[in-house]
């Protein structure tokens, strides 16, 4: 049989479904663990966008109670941002983004006052752009600049300019030596941002 | 069963793993990684153990199936079992430890173009038993390791004053000036160079010494 031309051929087969319903089966076990990260991952980036709670600290236990307590599911009203209620108050918005980066997706959120101008925060939920130039955008210093930057109404409602170029209220530097992660970002987090502002209306209004 | 000599065989592989092919220094295989990892010492530790594990069980796992295997799809064979480990790598790490599958991103996926690994199973399980192809693997992958430690913790040490996270005296204080350079990819190139010029400077002098 092993002199037949077919027998390689059959043996591949053979062998990458031996292989693979494996790799199938080990992957469904684990696939409840790894949903519970992600979805860890994503609460505990809303967290970190919330005033006064330094998500980026808490424990991994800690994250869902804090999360189930504090943040509601988007509603019809909120453009499809969660709402973040303290004593039964709006007191932020936390806006999920995602789209293609250089690598792979980038999914994050984006923390906004109840006044839907100015900005809380920015955390990531999911990235792998290169480490060290891309991946920096889950640092500090990169998400720091957002703290406190107002939407704009005209334009592009967050900007991000060439590291070293003069920002005003509604931009951000870009990230020295990663353009490609920085203008896809730069594309995700406005698209996003028009998004919800054409949903809850430019003008900041307290409803 | 052991066949005769197989001390000074065993002794044989540990050595060529570990020095005298030595993976990094010698046959300058599986860089990319090398440069890529070695910023801090628990990524880099984390990236060993798994490269240990996979090398070991694909070269042995290709030597299983060698009578079987036909010659001319040797090689979609020996890339498909080492996808398989990486792969299962690439699970436990998701499910257990979902931080540092986030620290090393996609290094861990690449571990299957890591040149070591094709390498150990062409040159060494395709034509040896499953448990000396093991040893073989296992050897050469800790080779490997031991000189991305070196390189981790000079690197780590100099550019953020802390080895595995726990800070270091004198190089997490004031009077150390941090080399942020050696933790950016830059100073993976100056350490790599160095390192090997020093080992195979060693190698050298001591093989002329044996002259």
């Amino acid at each position: 049989m092993r002199e037949k031309r077919w027998f390689p051929i059959l043996y591949m087969f053979l062998v990458t479904a031996f292989f693979s319903s494996i790799i199938i089966g080990f992957a469904s076990v684990t696939r409840g663990r790894v949903e519970a990260n992600e979805e860890l991952a994503f609460e505990r980036a809303v967290l970190e966008v919330v005033p006064g709670v330094s998500g980026a600290n808490l424990s991994n236990a800690e994250v869902h109670p804090r999360f189930a307590e504090m943040v509601e599911e988007p509603t019809a009203s909120s453009g499809g941002a969660y709402l973040v209620k303290r004593d039964g108050h709006i007191v932020a918005y936390a806006l999920p983004f995602s789209g293609q980066g250089f690598w792979a997706p980038i999914g994050g959120i984006l923390g906004i006052e109840a006044d839907r101008k100015t900005v809380t925060g920015i955390a990531f939920y999911e990235q792998n752009e290169t480490p060290g130039l891309g991946a920096e955008i889950v640092k500090p210093p990169f998400r720091n600049q957002f703290k406190g930057k107002v939407l704009a109404t005209q334009g592009k409602p967050l900007g991000m300019k060439r590291p070293g170029a003069e920002l005003d209220d509604s931009t951000v530097h870009a990230i020295t030596g990663a353009t490609q992660t920085s203008t896809r970002l730069d594309v995700i987090i406005n698209v996003a941002l028009t998004e919800w502002q054409s949903k809850v209306g430019k003008e900041g209004t307290r409803s | 069963m052991t066949p005769p000599g197989t001390e000074s065989q065993t002794r044989k592989i540990i050595l060529t793993g570990l020095w005298r092919d030595n993976p990094i220094f010698k046959q300058v295989l599986g860089i990319c990684s090398t440069l890529a990892v070695t910023n801090l010492v628990l990524n880099t530790i984390v990236m060993c153990v798994a490269l240990v594990f996979t090398v070991a069980l694909s070269s042995a796992s290709v030597s299983l199936l060698r009578s079987i295997t036909p010659r001319n799809i040797r090689m979609m064979v020996e890339t498909l079992i080492i996808a398989f480990y990486v792969i299962i790598v690439d699970i436990l790490l998701k499910a257990y430890w979902p931080e540092m599958s986030a620290n090393l991103g996609p290094y861990v996926g690449l571990i299957i173009t890591n040149c070591i690994l094709i390498g150990r199973c062409e040159a060494f399980g395709n034509s040896n038993p499953p448990a000396r192809a093991f040893l073989d693997g296992a050897f050469s992958a800790l080779g490997y390791s031991f000189i991305l430690l070196i390189i981790a913790t000079f690197r780590e040490v100099l550019g953020m004053g802390t080895f595995a996270g726990l800070a270091v005296p004198f190089f997490s204080g004031p009077a150390w000036d941090k080399w942020i350079i050696m933790v950016m990819p830059p100073g993976a190139f100056f350490m790599l160079a160095i390192v090997v010029w020093v080992f195979r400077w060693i190698q050298q002098s001591r093989e002329e010494a044996k002259k």
